[in-house]
């Protein structure tokens, strides 16, 4: 169910992290709306800054970080919330499925139990009434013999058992926004499509934010579609209109790239996130780039209905 | 077969605790553990076991061991054997506990040090510092010939004194951990920092943590007997440093009588080993750079 009603704006975040090289300025000026109930796909490659919007959401990236905009979050903006309350919006509100499922679970703990702390964290079941609700949860993402599996360590679990189990951490308290940090990757083709199946079901009750390289993925689950390179967004938009008609030369590479459109890989590498190029940030490896193009930075331009690009060849 | 990914420089440094292995169990993680427990079983029973009043004159002076009095007598008539036996609670008691005193220092210091990072780190670990450079025994020493302190007391301040030495390598291992996927997952569930380090951090470090007890327990054992030796221990008890003192200074050694000064001293050498092997064993055992060596 997709309501006009934003459920999470953020607007104009950048988030930074001091080296000794300098200032990596991680995302730059994103502007992102998620409605109630829909699904978001974020793709780029590794390094875009994908998950460091999403991190930066929770606020769970380091301390000397530095972020500056808005995340509003039903009104509230998450940037300026104490901790105590931004703890109580972790997990309950938005949850998150991290990447490297591998590592997301505490290696002395019980599977079972880690899922139920989250219960008894927000919910205030206690003991064996949240050991239930943890065997429910595992039931739900399909692990098979919930009941026994709940009672394992995690190098008990497969890659693909622990990528469920982690969701249902995540879904523990029932959260109305989800971000999904690359769910898909590391995973052979069949438990793939088994984790996207049990994201299509997941998202029919909430929001997602879907990150991503896996193009696929997006196109399945995805309402929207944004693209993000260099930590800015260069092209967003509704799933068809992104996918089979891109206007970026980013996502038209991005999409060229693949095996079965071609596998031409976009020349060159990403740009150093310190010293981005001053103009648009993609210029340097564009083939369609005009003098222009290095030294003025685009803005976002409409080029459809809700689809936006950041690219002078349609300004 | 061959382990791979070993490079003989690796391989010579590894200690050689292999050769105690009988088929695949470590003999030396066994039978330390079991002389531990013989020890802690007598130090509990002392009173059952022990024949006599440690303090009572029980029969003639310098009397060799007979079957009554097991291990002869000292020069006030008392019964050694009985004081051996009762000599182990005291002696347990400093170790144990000055371990205890000192590990919870160590453990929560580390934990906080190593999990807040940044400056917290910075400073506590500089605090730290400064106090390593203390030195534990002159001081311990001042103090208990100036309080003469009960047992309980000079093992609560050995520890304290003593024992900052296991912060450094708890810290470094919370820093690890305190980064780790599954610290900021469950801080994406809600969690608060305190929540984290006792529920998440503490139970990853405790094999750590039981390694530093026995080796301090060690440590603060054999300090404890020292401070007996000195004459400064607690004098309403009896302990092995004490027994070993007034063997030496009455003329156990002069006089040949092996039956006042050895019991003791074997006793302190023996659990001292067997702390010292069951810290190696389980070391090796909990530290998967010594695990990959098996293969």
């Amino acid at each position: 169910m997709t309501t006009d009603e934003p459920l999470l704006r953020v607007r104009g975040l950048k988030v930074g992290f001091p080296t000794s090289d300098g200032l990596v300025k991680a995302s730059d000026a994103i502007d992102l709306t998620i409605r109630t109930g829909e699904t978001l796909a974020l793709l780029g490659e590794t390094g875009s800054g994908k998950t460091v919007l999403g991190m930066a959401i929770l606020r769970l990236l380091q301390p000397n970080t530095r972020i500056e905009g808005e995340i509003l979050y039903r009104g509230r903006d998450l940037l300026s919330l104490p901790e105590r309350e931004m703890q109580k919006v972790r997990g309950r509100e938005i949850a998150v499925v991290l990447q490297n499922s591998g590592t997301s679970f505490n290696p002395v703990l019980r599977v079972g139990d880690q899922i139920a702390e989250a219960i008894t964290l927000h919910r205030g079941l206690k003991g064996p009434d949240a050991e239930a609700a943890a065997v429910d949860l595992l039931d739900r993402v399909r692990i098979a013999d919930p009941a026994r599996m709940a009672r394992e360590y995690p190098h008990r679990f497969s890659g693909g058992m622990r990528e469920r189990a982690l969701i249902a951490l995540a879904l523990a308290c029932n959260p109305s926004f989800l971000i999904a940090d690359e769910p898909t990757r590391g995973l052979d083709a069949v438990t793939r499509r088994e984790i996207l199946s049990l994201f299509s079901e997941i998202n029919r009750d909430r929001s997602v934010l879907f990150i991503t390289h896996d193009i696929e993925a997006a196109a399945t689950l995805a309402a929207r579609v944004a693209v993000m390179y260099a930590g800015e967004i260069v092209e967003i938009g509704p799933v068809d209109a992104v996918l089979s008609s891109p206007v970026h030369p980013y996502t038209r590479g991005l999409l060229g790239s693949l095996p079965e459109r071609g596998m031409r890989p976009i020349p060159g590498s990403a740009p150093s996130l310190i010293a981005p190029p001053a103009g648009c940030r993609f210029s340097p490896r564009c083939t369609f780039a005009v003098g222009r193009c290095e030294k003025e930075h685009p803005g976002l331009v409409e080029v459809g209905p809700g689809h936006y690009a950041r690219c002078m060849l349609y300004d | 077969m061959r382990s791979f990914g070993v490079t003989p420089h690796a391989r010579s440094s590894i200690r050689v605790w292999r050769w105690v292995t009988v088929s695949g169990h470590n003999v030396a993680l066994y039978l330390s553990l079991g002389v531990i427990l013989v020890y802690c079983a007598i130090a509990l029973f002392a009173p059952v076991i022990a024949p006599f009043d440690p303090f009572a004159m029980s029969g003639s002076p310098l009397a060799p061991p007979d079957a009554t009095h097991l291990l002869g007598t000292n020069d006030l008539a008392q019964d050694i054997f009985s004081r051996l036996i009762w000599g182990t609670r005291a002696t347990l008691i400093l170790g144990f506990l000055g371990a205890a005193v000192s590990v919870v220092m160590d453990t929560i210091i580390g934990i906080v040090a190593g999990y807040y990072g940044g400056r917290v780190d910075e400073a506590v670990m500089r605090f730290v510092d400064v106090m390593m450079t203390i030195p534990a025994f002159p001081l311990l020493l001042v103090v208990t010939i100036f309080f003469r302190p009960g047992i309980y007391v000079t093992a609560v301040i050995m520890g304290l004194f003593g024992g900052l030495n296991g912060v450094r390598i708890i810290r470094s291992q919370v820093l690890t951990l305190a980064v780790s996927d599954f610290v900021v997952g469950t801080k994406a569930l809600g969690a608060g920092d305190g929540y984290i380090m006792g529920r998440h951090i503490l139970p990853n470090i405790l094999p750590l943590v039981g390694v530093k007890f026995v080796t301090s327990a060690q440590h603060f054992m054999l300090v404890g007997i020292g401070l007996g030796f000195l004459g400064i221990g607690d004098q309403n008890l009896v302990d092995w440093g004490q027994m070993i003192e007034r063997a030496s200074q009455n003329g156990g050694i002069i006089l040949g009588l092996w039956w006042w000064l050895i019991p003791p001293g074997l006793a302190v050498t023996v659990i001292s080993l067997a702390l010292a092997w069951f810290a190696y064993a389980w070391e090796e055992r909990i530290n998967p750079r010594f695990q990959v060596m098996r293969v």
